[in-house]
């Protein structure tokens, strides 16, 4: 029996797969034929974002030049992931998303979501673990990944708790999170409308979290509230993105 | 041999979700009740799996919901392994 019951890492690393040995084209199911229309659609949205939303965007620069990274906005509308993307310019390619069986299995949203990226179907009503075993593959194979900590969007704009899982595969895998906190998407497309109004949205993406400072902790505390404290970090920053918005 | 691993694992999951043993009630939901998080729920069996070397299978994670689950868990798997 181990006295010290509390250094649990290893039990998430197995959790989420780090153990496993996987195939070298384990990316290739992201591989849609939807993506030989992405740059039309791309520049169809640029249109839009540059007159319709007049998108604006600032700190591109604190975006890790190479992949793997996480980017972790707030989430109040359905526009937030394309004018995140649309801001991070060909950085994008990278850039991988899960999406959730709610908008995977209507016909309609999935459509245009393979054409505008590289995404996979979650079902993380039901389950946490096929969502954070996806994204560690993802991550392990040098990609990057857009990760929505809260889970769902708010239905007010207001920014609700994140979930630590964005903290587990930061702190596993050893990458770091891009703060982002996007502004006016909600007043633009809010939950529940049907049609996206006109309106002004800017992007702010704030410095990185690196993890290192945190991995010592693992070998003395629950690895659970490393993961936490850096989740609670991460809303911290975007907490202060949002009030830096409002100044 | 195990002695008072009903008490054990009490002392374990309060340290771990940062409650009084006293205000865990066994047949509480874990979740619904006591506001346990999924991912804490995870940590909880991940430091069982740890404390008793268990190696706990991952679908023996969505089954529970109580201490006592917790506790008939850890007994099944150390009777597996014939301690």
């Amino acid at each position: 029996m181990s006295e010290d019951f509390s250094i649990t890492s290893d039990y998430w690393r197995k959790l989420i797969g780090l153990d496993v040995q996987e195939k070298d084209d384990v990316l290739k199911k992201y591989k849609y034929p939807h993506r030989y229309v992405r740059p039309t659609f791309w520049f169809l949205f640029g249109l839009l974002a540059r007159t319709y939303w007049r998108v604006s965007f600032s700190g591109t620069e604190n975006i890790p030049k190479k992949p793997p990274y996480i980017v972790a906005p707030n989430h109040a509308s359905s526009l937030d992931y394309p004018v995140v993307a649309w801001s991070m310019g060909r950085q994008r390619q990278d850039l991988y998303v899960l999406a959730t069986k709610h908008f995977y299995d209507n016909p309609f949203s999935r459509f245009f979501m393979k054409i505008a990226a590289n995404i996979d179907r979650i079902d993380t009503v039901e389950d946490f673990l096929p969502a954070l075993k996806a994204a560690a593959r993802i991550l392990k194979n040098g990609r990057s990944i857009y990760i929505n900590p809260e889970g769902t969007r708010s239905a007010t704009g207001d920014l609700l708790p994140f979930r630590p899982g964005v903290g587990i595969l930061a702190v596993e895998l050893k990458v770091p999170i891009v703060p982002v906190y996007i502004k006016g998407a909600h007043e633009c497309f809010p939950p529940g409308s049907l049609f996206p109004r006109p309106g002004k949205i800017n992007v702010t993406f704030g410095k990185p979290i690196y993890v290192d400072q945190y991995l010592p902790k693992l070998k003395t505390e629950n690895a659970y509230y490393v993961y936490k404290e850096v989740t609670d970090e991460l809303r911290k920053r975007v907490t202060e993105l949002k009030e830096l918005r409002l100044q | 041999m195990i002695t008072n691993i009903d008490k054990e694992i009490k002392t374990l999951v309060s340290k771990i979700i940062k409650m009084p043993e006293d205000k865990i009630d066994p047949n509480a939901n874990l979740f619904f009740d006591l506001g346990v998080d999924s991912l804490l729920g995870v940590e909880i069996l991940a430091s069982l799996d740890k404390k008793y070397n268990l190696d706990i299978p991952e679908e023996r994670l969505r089954k529970i919901n109580t201490l006592n689950d917790i506790i008939a868990l850890a007994k099944d798997l150390l009777a597996q392994k014939g301690n």
